[in-house]
């Protein structure tokens, strides 16, 4: 389908005599398990695609841009959406906007050749020994899961002579497991994806859920305080600082008079340094290209607490005056959105064991019922479902409900200690780190 | 595919479909298409985005367990028969429910098809400009105007025929209010089976409020943490209903023996003065719909009745396993996404109280008003719900405006130290709910005001 729709969108756009567009073109080949308990329960696999065109009609005081999903290959369709395209550019009146011209776009490897040689073998291999793995454990029960293998093919091309295709492949995994004793119910659920296979040591995984599954069990409630000293693992530091942090440092939250941060300011401690990095090996949003066709980039941020460097797509780089930094990505809707690539943490000099044998008291939580912190403020409120309880540098006893209060914003400016060990989380690489200034109340 | 009218898609499905004889296996083919028109517009931004006709079919049988194959290719409805096994004798494994014919199509006070995607864009521009120049502290403004059209088409082997074209429309307004380096907002949003008359609903008082709102949430003050006496206002007592305690009941997660709620049926699990109930049936909210994706015909399901536990949450699946009667809850976001058992519109049924005796009766205690999210903890019972905002209750009266609050603790606790159910006229709050993290579909969650007599809050 790919190449044969790509031109035969574009040879219809140029009999139309339109001359600035661009033609996005994802084909999602997707072959899904989904589990009750441990046997399967739904064998799935979809094959779908979808283009979406961009045309732009410039005025004199900005640019209009039309936007376009469509999925059908007749011709006659295909002109039916151009011509909506072309209408919305000229209703459309947005600032000053035009694609991104060819440049030299890095090599980069983002497919698995044994999921994109044999996705259904992958996918039964890996949950043969998920389920064989889970069978092994005691005390615990699989209640549900899924294990989904994706495969994406993308083709962009515009006007300006960028024509760029990428396949990429990666792994969704969600397994709730559950304890049960005297009546009592806990489970631990993990909803996932990972880039790479590697990314998924599936017998350290499965202890470590058994575990925690296991813990929640005898879980007491944390004491309430004023003055937590909470370790966050990087799982939990992504759902933190990626919204939150990851917003105040774009193009666009500058633009929109939102950004609580101004170039040189000191927004976090000295040990804090953040990078967006789109080059980021393993890294789930590593591309070579961003959504216009900007290659996708390296860049320092946050450099010893202090704030360098906001990142840009097209439109927010021409308002500024400065360059896109490959960070236009794709909204559902095919618009363009200023966001993160992957973003990095700096590891520290301490071990994870190091950090908790430091804290006289103080909690590590695995797992909250949503963290999601606000935007804007960096605020949140979550209850725990799993966690520990440390006293005199050790763990003491596990601990599940009570809610965490805090404000991410802040919490960077109180990072006691960064772990030497990091670990992928979706787009993210991040190290565990100890905060300091969180309240509980249970 | 897309240029295929409805009466070819019933043609080439009803081929399919006649391929897999009912006595040997269940079969189902489902139609999903979406069209959709996009606008948004903030300070820096104003992107209109439109999807003609995404659509895709995706067919399926139980052996047992389900086998699905999807495609929105119209060629590939060839390769089902490779994809999907003709098998003997396996018909008894699922049962067999009522077969019906159905074919509607909703049309609205004002048809959207006949509105230029200009006038929308007036209508957006007019609202950005009015908050926008409504105050100096008001320094950014976020519009979303979503309307999108559902065309499900349902056909199976056991005579259903179904088609159903719903529309759907949402408005989102963000004043974002800035003061020092404190940024605040409170949003305001409208959705449902409805047409340009959404509009309607939005008048220059309107606007002022909107706005205000978000220029009051400043003034807040960080919520008290502990237990309290606690009012919840409908939108709350609606994510209550839904995420905290409806994610409980939903029928594969009984089967999976992963919910707390498995052996407390026909028993007490809230007040007397509950009663809590799902319904797609209900005309015009955005979590309504006339069948499932399943071919179930959608009806009101009373889940607790004057404190008792009186149904489960089925799809065809789990209500052949347990027996239950299903009422239109087996729904897929599209047609690449899987059936599960989902809510529609969940609320409490309103009460006797009135809310100002409520507030009166409150000596010290706090009012959570909008919500902002809830998650669900089907196997532990344990609830976290969030408000936007509330006000502190300081003898009788509501006073301080507080920041947003988040409700937790175990939710059947909290439904069984309810004391008050105010009288006020249901209230749903439309907005989309996921499965965990995904399978997103359009829902409502309501109610009128509950008051509980002491409930676990703490700053969020």
């Amino acid at each position: 389908m790919g190449i044969s729709l790509l031109n035969k969108i574009e040879d219809i756009i140029k009999k139309k005599k339109i001359r600035e567009y661009e033609i996005l073109l994802v084909e999602n080949d997707t072959y899904e398990t989904i589990f009750k308990k441990n046997k399967g329960e739904n064998e799935r696999e979809i094959f779908d695609y979808e283009y979406t065109i961009r045309t732009l009609n410039q005025k004199v005081d900005g640019t209009g841009i039309g936007i376009v999903k469509g999925c059908s290959s007749d011709s006659k369709e295909i002109e039916k959406n151009i011509d909506i395209c072309a209408s919305i550019s000229k209703s459309n009146s947005d600032f000053k906007y035009e694609f991104p011209q060819k440049r030299g776009i890095p090599e980069i490897n983002i497919a698995d050749e044994l999921i994109t040689n044999d996705p259904l073998e992958v996918k039964s291999k890996l949950t043969d020994e998920l389920i064989s793995e889970i069978e092994q454990q005691k005390d615990v029960l699989p209640t549900f899961g899924r294990v989904r293998i994706h495969c994406k093919k993308k083709f962009l091309r515009n006007h300006n002579g960028i024509d760029l295709k990428a396949l990429k492949t990666f792994i969704f995994v969600e397994f709730s497991l559950k304890a049960q004793s005297n009546g009592k119910l806990s489970e631990y659920w993990l909803t996932n994806y990972f880039k790479e296979i590697s990314h998924f040591n599936i017998r350290e995984q499965v202890e470590k859920w058994t575990k925690l599954a296991k813990d929640t069990l005898i879980a007491k409630l944390p004491k309430p305080t004023s003055k937590a000293v909470i370790i966050f693992p990087p799982h939990l530091l992504r759902e933190a600082i990626n919204p939150v942090i990851g917003y105040h440092i774009l193009g666009k939250a500058h633009n929109e008079k939102t950004s609580a941060y101004k170039i040189e300011e000191k927004i976090a401690t000295d040990n804090f340094s953040l990078l967006d990095n789109g080059l980021l090996e393993g890294g789930f949003n590593t591309n070579s290209f961003d959504g216009e066709g900007t290659p996708q980039q390296k860049n320092i941020v946050i450099k010893d607490g202090y704030f360098k460097k906001r990142l840009y797509d097209q439109k927010y780089a021409i308002l500024d005056n400065e360059d896109s930094t490959g960070n236009g990505m794709r909204s559902i809707e095919g618009s363009i959105h200023n966001d993160i690539s992957n973003l990095e943490i700096l590891p520290g000099n301490i071990s994870l064991k190091e950090i908790i044998s430091n804290i006289k008291e103080g909690y590590y939580i695995e797992q909250f019922s949503w963290l999601n912190p606000g935007e804007l403020s960096g605020v949140f409120g979550a209850e725990i479902r799993n966690g520990y309880y440390i006293e005199n540098g050790k763990i003491q006893h596990p601990i599940k409900g009570g809610n965490v209060s805090g404000n991410v914003l802040k919490m960077i400016k109180s990072c006691k200690f960064i772990s030497k060990e990091k670990e992928f989380s979706l787009n993210s690489y991040f190290p565990y780190i100890c905060f300091t200034n969180l309240s509980i109340s249970s | 595919m897309t240029s295929l009218t409805s009466d070819i898609i019933f043609e080439k499905f009803e081929e399919q479909v006649n391929n897999y004889k009912r006595r040997n296996q269940y079969f189902d083919l489902l139609y999903d298409s979406i069209s959709s028109l996009q606008i948004k517009k903030t300070r820096s931004t104003e992107d209109i985005s439109s999807q003609n006709d995404k659509c895709g079919f995706v067919a399926r049988t139980f052996l047992g367990s389900w086998k699905e194959y999807a495609s929105n290719n119209i060629s590939d409805l060839k390769l089902i028969k490779k994809k999907i096994p003709n098998v003997d004798n396996k018909g008894v494994l699922i049962t067999e429910f009522e077969s019906w014919k159905f074919n509607k199509e909703i049309k609205t006070k004002i048809d959207l098809l006949k509105i230029s995607t200009d006038e929308k864009l007036q209508k957006v521009r007019e609202i950005y400009d009015f908050i926008q120049n409504y105050s100096n502290q008001i320094v950014n403004t976020s519009i979303l105007y979503k309307e999108f059209f559902t065309t499900r088409i349902f056909v199976n082997n056991e005579g259903c025929r179904l088609r159903q074209i719903l529309p759907r429309v949402r408005l989102i307004i963000k004043p974002i209010a800035k003061e020092g380096s404190k940024r605040e907002y409170d949003s305001f949003s409208i959705g449902g089976e409805m047409g340009f008359e959404i509009f309607d609903e939005i008048n220059t008082k309107k606007l002022e409020q909107i706005a205000k709102n978000s220029l009051d949430m400043l003034a807040t003050k960080s919520p008290p943490s502990g237990k309290f006496p606690l009012i919840l206002d409908p939108e709350m007592t609606g994510i209550v209903a839904h995420e905290s305690f409806g994610h409980g009941l939903e029928a594969d997660q009984i089967i999976r023996d992963r919910s707390y709620l498995k052996d407390k049926k026909d028993k007490k699990v809230a007040s007397d003065m509950c009663v809590i109930c799902d319904n797609p049936s209900i005309e015009n909210e955005l979590g309504s719909y006339f069948f499932d994706d399943e071919g179930i015909k959608a009806a009101k399901n009373i889940l607790v009745e004057n404190g008792i536990l009186k149904n489960f949450i089925y799809d065809r699946r789990t209500a052949s396993e347990l027996n239950g009667i299903p009422k239109g809850n087996g729904r897929r976001e599209t047609f690449a996404h899987p059936i599960n058992v989902r809510m529609s519109n969940t609320y409490f049924e309103s009460g006797d109280y009135n809310l100002e005796e409520m507030i009166t009766e409150i000596n010290y205690g706090v009012m959570l008003v909008h919500s902002k999210f809830g998650m669900e903890d089907p196997i532990g019972g344990g609830m976290q719900c969030t408000s936007s905002k509330g006000y502190l209750i300081e003898n009788g009266e509501r006073t301080q405006l507080l920041s947003g609050i988040t409700l937790s603790g175990s939710v059947l606790d909290l439904l069984q130290n309810i004391d008050a159910i105010s009288n006020n006229k249901l209230q749903f709050h439309g907005g989309t709910c996921g499965k965990g993290n995904e399978d997103l579909v359009p829902v409502t969650s309501g109610g009128s005001y509950i008051r509980v007599k002491e409930g676990l809050i703490s700053p969020g």
